[in-house]
């Protein structure tokens, strides 16, 4: 579903990736891991088509990102750290608008209310302003958007980071629902614990390369950290 | 989508509650200033309607004299008379007789009639006479400059519907707009809406759509306000014709603004920066360069001051006083078929009123024509620099489509000379000929007619400032399109 082929770009001579190849099915949560300015955010806004890539191809859906954009991103959801909504609309109003952007008009006052239901949002929350939404609410409208949007691939940038445990937690839940529909999830995340609780595929990132790739499968808790720490070095 | 995202914008916007505060004021500031601009045009039409009815009085009275005076001569049959000197009531002809008396001590008030959107932009109409005496003797250029002055501020000067659209509309287009992007950007919502299968061009161009038509509202709106708050001549279709240009300048001139505002937006700068460099902006196209406009008109081409007239005027009089004698020969010289038959001259006081007032008109008119040919080049200036700003070639405009520009009056100025040479010649003929006035004769004075402008000469006159506006705005908003692939969306 996400794919990247020799995915390079650069910053003038500063090369923030370097040929990246990757590979997301439909039913994979593959969690991309690294240090900062790894290149992970690099990897998900050439998808979303928000930078041009240097060299390379980014596809969603075996669609060319750059060949047509817009065509790509009826697939796509994204989630990023903070999911950021117009905050003197209500969170309702907030979906509808989206789902529509996305091409979705088919839906009722009541279906909208029950994507916010099914992401756990708080009932009376859903008519108040988004200004007064903590950041998990906000998340939690980012995936009921996914949702609305029937999305086939997510892309998420650290999106539980700053979350409590638990809504952690809940939202790593939302996401194996998703998966389990059918989505292809790509997380960046310094989350080494949710990676390989919720992934089932990780990758480590390091200065714009991808230096390995496991299987939540194989290794255990101390395993992913003891390989993560080992090629930080 | 452009209709999803243009509906959305204008929810949004219409819950910021600084642009109803701005919107409040900006139609708070045009009806008063259309009520206060419709009652100074009220006041003028009154004034000027006030004064003819009161000449129109005096000389009824005059033709009442001289009805009785000739049912008189009938009945004794006696000759009917010229009245040389001013006789007490039933002694002798009546001053109604004497056509020197009736020409020179009544006046026909002559009024450049306003357009029905006068009240709309006051233009260069405070210095102008709102209505001209026009009498024997008196040359034009002595009643049009009695109030003479040096108008440092060619351009908006007055609280008017002109100076609300002027100055504060586009502070009202650039808080829609000044943010267009940036803020989206800063908020992070832009990215989002960009996940979706919109591109960057299309969520622009819906922006704009919004805001353009609340724009295009926001004017008709502001528009129909003023000319109904004023309601002058709503009846006259040339009012509507003009009300439709007054449209279609006030949204190019909006438009200008838009897009600035959005060509600004385009470069990738934060709210704050957008912001501060469309105040700038503002405050060179709209304060500075107009104010520099005037000032250096007015310094490189200052007209006589009105004290340089009233002396010279005043020197005049004194020397053609010196002079009676001298000025009533050299009168009689030029006008050998007044000289009156019989023994001497006509030593009378109008006679040689008329030949003095002929000695100071004399005098007077090289300063008249300094004045008129300073006049003529301050605005000359002010035409040819207009296109160094948008406001400049906007007061321009309206002023020519309120019908209060220099051009108009000028127009009616010399339609003025022209009437002014009827009324005096036709009584002083009549009186240097001592021919006495009839009662019948009241009804043939001449009559001041204002011809209207064609309205293609509005229209051509219009069209330098009009077309300037619109190159602008084409310059500015043709500029942001290549501009707007390399916008940066992701914050950093
Ligand atoms: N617009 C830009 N101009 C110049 N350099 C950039 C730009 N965007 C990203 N970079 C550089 O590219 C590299 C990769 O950045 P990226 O944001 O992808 O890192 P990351 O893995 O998401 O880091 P983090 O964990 O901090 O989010 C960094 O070195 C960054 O400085
Ligand atoms: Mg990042």
């Amino acid at each position: 579903m996400l794919e990247a082929i020799d995915l390079r770009k650069s910053y003038g001579d500063h090369a923030a990736l370097e040929g990246l190849n990757l590979k997301v099915k439909a039913g994979d949560i593959y969690c991309l891991l690294g240090a900062n300015g790894a290149g992970k955010t690099t990897t998900i806004n050439l998808f979303l088509n928000f930078i041009e890539p240097t060299s390379g191809t980014a596809m969603v859906n075996g669609i060319d990102v750059t060949q047509s954009p817009l065509e790509t991103k009826r697939y796509l959801a994204y989630i990023p750290e903070q999911v950021m909504l117009y905050g003197n609309l209500t969170g309702i109003e907030n979906l509808e608008y989206f789902a529509r952007l996305g091409g979705h008009a088919e839906y009722s006052a009541a279906d909208y209310q029950s994507f916010l239901d099914r992401v756990g949002l708080q009932a009376n929350a859903a008519h108040l302003r988004v200004r007064t939404y903590s950041k998990g609410m906000r998340q939690k409208v980012g995936v009921a958007i996914a949702l609305a949007k029937q999305a086939k691939a997510l892309l998420l940038d650290e999106p539980t980071s700053g979350l409590d445990p638990k809504a952690s937690n809940e939202f790593s839940a939302l996401l194996l629902q998703l998966r389990n529909d059918g989505a292809a999830i790509l997380m960046a995340t310094h989350d080494l614990f949710r990676a390989k609780e919720t992934g089932n595929r990780i990758g480590i990132m390091k200065s714009g390369r991808l230096v390995q790739e496991l299987s939540t499968d194989e290794v255990s808790h101390a395993d992913v950290e003891r390989i993560y720490l080992e090629h930080m070095h | 989508m452009y209709r999803l995202i243009a509906m959305h914008e204008t929810r949004a916007l219409a819950r910021t509650w600084a642009l109803w505060a701005i919107l409040a004021l900006l139609v708070f500031a045009i009806a008063f200033a259309a009520w206060s601009g419709g009652r100074s045009v009220s006041r003028q039409l009154k004034g000027a309607g006030d004064a003819a009815s009161y000449e129109v009085g005096l000389r009824d009275r005059m033709r009442q004299e001289t009805a009785e005076y000739e049912a008189k001569v009938k009945a004794t049959g006696g000759p009917y008379e010229f009245a040389t000197v001013r006789h007490a009531p039933g002694q002798g002809p009546p001053q109604g007789t004497n056509a020197g008396a009736v020409g020179a001590e009544t006046a026909a008030y002559i009024a450049l009639p306003p357009t029905g959107l006068a009240a709309l932009s006051i233009g260069q109409s405070d210095i102008q006479l709102d209505y001209l005496p026009i009498t024997m003797g008196k040359s034009l250029a002595m009643t049009a400059n009695a109030e003479l002055e040096n108008p440092v501020n060619l351009l908006a000067g007055s609280f008017d519907v002109a100076f609300v659209v002027i100055f504060l509309l586009p502070i009202f287009i650039l808080a829609m707009t000044y943010d267009l992007l940036s803020s989206e950007r800063e908020r992070g919502t832009l990215a989002m809406v960009l996940a979706h299968p919109v591109s960057l061009r299309k969520l622009m161009a819906s922006k704009l759509m919004a805001r353009a038509a609340i724009i295009l509202l926001v004017v008709t709106g502001l528009g129909l306000v003023a000319v109904l708050a004023v309601g002058n001549y709503l009846e006259t279709p040339e009012t509507w014709l003009r009300f439709a240009l007054w449209i279609i300048v006030t949204l190019v001139y909006s438009m200008f603004w838009f897009a600035l505002a959005v060509l600004v937006n385009i470069y990738g700068q934060s709210s704050s920066t957008n912001g501060t460099i469309l105040a700038g902006a503002w405050l060179i196209l709209v304060v500075i360069i107009p104010t520099l406009i005037s000032l250096v008109a007015t310094t490189i081409y200052p007209v006589p001051s009105r004290m340089d007239l009233t002396v010279a005027a005043r020197e005049a009089q004194t020397a053609a006083e010196k002079n009676m004698d001298k000025s009533l020969n050299a009168f009689y010289a030029e006008h050998l078929e007044y000289v009156p038959a019989g023994d001497q001259r006509a030593m009378d006081f109008m006679t040689l009123g008329q030949a003095s007032a002929n000695t100071i008109e004399k005098a007077l008119s090289p300063l008249y024509a300094e004045f008129q040919a300073r006049r003529g080049q301050q605005q000359g200036l002010v035409q040819r620099s207009q296109y160094l700003s948008p406001a400049v070639m906007m007061q321009l405009a309206l002023n020519e489509i309120s019908g209060t520009s220099s051009e108009r009056y000028e127009d009616f100025l010399q339609q003025a000379a022209k009437f002014r040479t009827e009324w005096n010649d036709y009584f002083a003929e009549r009186f240097l000929r001592q021919d006495p006035l009839r009662p019948a004769d009241y009804d043939s004075f001449p009559a001041f007619r204002y011809q209207p402008e064609p309205f293609s000469v509005v229209l051509k006159r219009l069209a330098p400032s009009l077309s300037g506006l619109l190159i602008l705005l084409l310059g500015v908003a043709l500029v942001p399109l290549p501009g707007i692939r390399r916008y940066q969306v992701a914050a950093r």
